[in-house]
């Protein structure tokens, strides 16, 4: 019988109190929401559940991180014995955490295990324990305990037990999820801060300049946060100073010292116009407040657009590349040591610098975030790779090629390993305009190209090659080439006749006038056609592996020609105009 | 340009002669594409041929890889001068497998 009633009171009691349960999490949930301090709300919810079980104290006890101990953080009752720290495995509370299964002690005068420790210290007397786990799944989180129940005999029942594990589920899992909200606005603050550092850092790289400007570069961090820079700006004589560097190491740390060591050469480059002098200035500072061991690669040069000199320091980077107009490259290794080691590192001579003329060519900077990244087949692109596709891509504008090069590194959905940063100063457009450069350049787009030779106008139909061909060929004999020369020269004008056969006129039939003239020991070939202006960037000498025709021509004419030019006609007519040169002899 | 297939020891041999450019190489490339799906051995005797461009150049790479898909062989005999000129230039004169004469290449 008494079974019965019993069985029966329990389901009544948990169906009653099925609802409180929701009820409780969701204030304990409110209290965090409201204080943002987890203390408070499980002072608050050990404070409904001791009304709930009726009970005349209650304590509630977390684990510390290291599992090692059970500290009381909330205490209701006679006596506050909150802060008091125990061993796990101890106690009937320690016992509880450990094992995860609530307990009962109904009536402490006859039960031996009950040790009276802490009532002797603080006096209160306990008669009837109930204690339940906090935990989630089955991680322990700490141990709920009540004490002493109200009423009646002053004693728990086992149904009192079953409401307490219930209530510990439901304080278990409150406190989880004030912890992981904690966790989340640490989180997010972080982040808030990280996105303040890398739009500061962007601030500090130079903006774009303008069309003009010989100067182009690009930095696409791998992070939010880059250890990579560039900076350009020009001095009052009208001279630019330009400069690539990359920190050691990643993350804020090397976005830090990226921010001094910009400054730096922003700051004392309007003032020390020698980059060798420049960097050791640079390298005494940074060597002052180095920590962790980093330091900073740098390459630094002062152009000049007048002469088109430059002047380039390299501090243990990454050797610039320098592309002649040919599509040759000189590469410029470190003669000295990275910046920030130690000061007076590089000598009493202080960083050395090498001089350049450009003569119509490039500057390539770039760190080995490009060289080392990875291309779509999966090997690295390297030094030869960036070549290759600087030459395919010589004619093009700055930008236009800088973005040819960072498109080849394949991300793959994957974050980049490295940043990548390039930086290109191009002396194409300034060389134009000088008035005394030693080999005087002729304004190319004129027609006053050396001595003519011969002008032939035709329609643009492969039949006419043949003419083409043999007019080549003898007019390259005319000029003096030999055998082979004469030929290799035919070969490259057919090649170019029949690129403005198949796409000037978009399949249609147009004009091609083929001149030949003589220019020093030059033999010079232009083809003009009165189309629309080509994309010169859209040409591009294609892998020999693609070997459909016209791209395997381009190649040919570079690998022939010592000099092709597109150049735009200045006498008022539209069109283009193919300008190839030839050394005789 | 003039273009003559004959088949000699079952393989057949392609005769190109004359000035293979822009104008004529679409015939050259259908009689080598031809050769190719017919014979299992194809030699493209080239010593005839005065001038021959990129086109010309691939129409011969697309016949080679066609061949070698197949499991065919696919032999250039008697390169003239300007035919190696030109290949030289594209980088093939390794890729492709040349024999001195056609005697050599049908043996």
């Amino acid at each position: 019988m008494r079974s019965d009633i019993e069985a029966d009171a329990i389901i009544s009691v948990s169906g009653d109190r099925f609802g409180d349960h929701l009820e409780l999490l969701s204030q304990m949930s409110r209290d965090f929401a409201e204080t943002g301090d987890i203390e408070q709300a499980l002072l608050n919810g050990l404070k409904r559940i001791a009304e709930y079980m009726d009970a005349e104290g209650g304590a509630l006890f977390l684990l510390n991180e290291a599992e090692t101990t059970i500290e009381c953080r909330a205490c209701v009752g006679p006596v506050d014995i909150t802060g008091l720290t125990l061993p796990t495995g101890q106690g009937i509370v320690g016992r509880c955490v450990d094992t995860g299964a609530g307990e009962i002690v109904r009536d402490v005068s006859k039960d031996p295990s009950f040790k009276g420790d802490v009532d002797a210290q603080t006096g209160f007397r306990t008669r009837s324990i109930l204690c339940a786990p906090l935990s989630v799944k089955d991680h322990h989180l700490g141990a709920i305990e009540v004490l002493n129940k109200r009423g009646g005999d002053g004693l728990f029942t086992p149904l009192d037990l079953n409401m307490l594990i219930a209530l510990g589920a439901s304080a278990g899992l409150a406190v989880v999820n004030a912890r992981m909200a904690a966790e989340l606005v640490e989180k997010e603050r972080v982040e808030r801060e990280l996105e303040l550092a890398a739009q500061i850092q962007r601030s500090l790289l130079p903006s774009p300049p303008g069309n003009d400007f010989p100067v182009s570069a690009v930095n696409v961090p791998a992070r939010m946060v880059s250890g990579d820079f560039y900076d350009y700006f020009t001095l009052e004589d009208g001279r630019i100073y330009f400069c690539l560097g990359d920190v050691s190491g990643k993350g804020i740390g090397a976005a830090l010292t990226m921010a001094k060591a910009t400054s730096l050469f922003h700051c004392l480059g309007k003032a020390i116009h020698a980059p060798g002098h420049l960097l050791d200035l640079i390298n005494t500072e940074l060597a002052e407040t180095a920590t962790q061991g980093r330091f900073v690669t740098m390459a630094a040069g002062l152009y000049s657009p007048e002469t088109g000199e430059i002047v380039l320091a390299n501090a243990g980077h990454e050797p610039p590349l320098l592309m002649d107009r040919n599509g040759g490259f000189t590469t410029v290794p470190a003669e000295a040591p990275p910046l920030g080691i130690a000061p007076g590192i590089a000598g009493p001579e202080g960083f050395p610098e090498t001089r350049h003329k450009l003569d119509g060519g490039a500057v390539y900077i770039f760190t080995d975030g490009l060289t080392e990244g990875y291309l779509a087949d999966g090997s690295e692109m390297g030094v030869e790779g960036l070549k290759d596709r600087l030459r395919q891509t010589q004619d093009a504008a700055p930008d236009v090629r800088i973005d040819a090069v960072i498109g080849l590194i394949h991300r793959g959905g994957a974050p980049l390993r490295d940043d990548l940063t390039i930086l290109v100063l191009d002396d194409k457009d300034a060389i134009g305009e000088r008035p005394d450069a030693p080999h005087k350049r002729p304004n190319l787009a004129s027609d006053e190209d050396g001595d003519w030779l011969v002008d032939i106008r035709l329609p643009t139909q492969p039949v006419m090659l043949k003419i083409i061909r043999r007019v080549t060929e003898q007019s390259a004999k005319l000029c003096g080439c030999d055998e082979r020369t004469a030929k290799d020269i035919v070969i490259a004008v057919d090649e170019a006749c029949q690129n403005v056969i198949r796409h000037a006129y978009g399949g249609k039939i147009g004009e091609l006038v083929l001149s030949v003239s003589k220019n020093d020991s030059n033999m010079v070939v232009r083809l003009r056609d009165f189309a629309p202006p080509v994309d010169v960037s859209k040409i591009k000498p294609r892998d020999l592996d693609d070997l459909r025709p016209g791209g395997l021509g381009t190649h040919f004419i570079r690998e022939i020609m010592d000099q092709v030019d597109f150049l735009v006609p200045t006498d008022g007519e539209p069109g283009n105009i193919l300008r190839m040169e030839k050394r005789i002899g | 340009m003039n273009i003559e297939t004959n088949e000699i020891n079952g393989a057949t041999v392609i005769t190109l002669g004359g000035e293979v450019d822009l104008e004529h190489s679409p015939q050259a490339r259908k009689a080598l594409l031809d050769a190719v799906a017919n014979n299992k051995k194809v030699i493209v005797d080239l010593s005839g041929v005065s001038y021959i461009d990129s086109s010309g150049i691939a129409s011969l790479v697309e016949a080679f890889q066609t061949a070698r898909k197949n499991g065919g062989a696919f032999i250039l005999a008697t390169v003239s001068d300007s035919a190696l000129r030109v290949l030289q230039l594209a980088r093939l004169d390794k890729v492709f497998t040349i024999a001195a004469t056609v005697e050599e290449a049908t043996a």
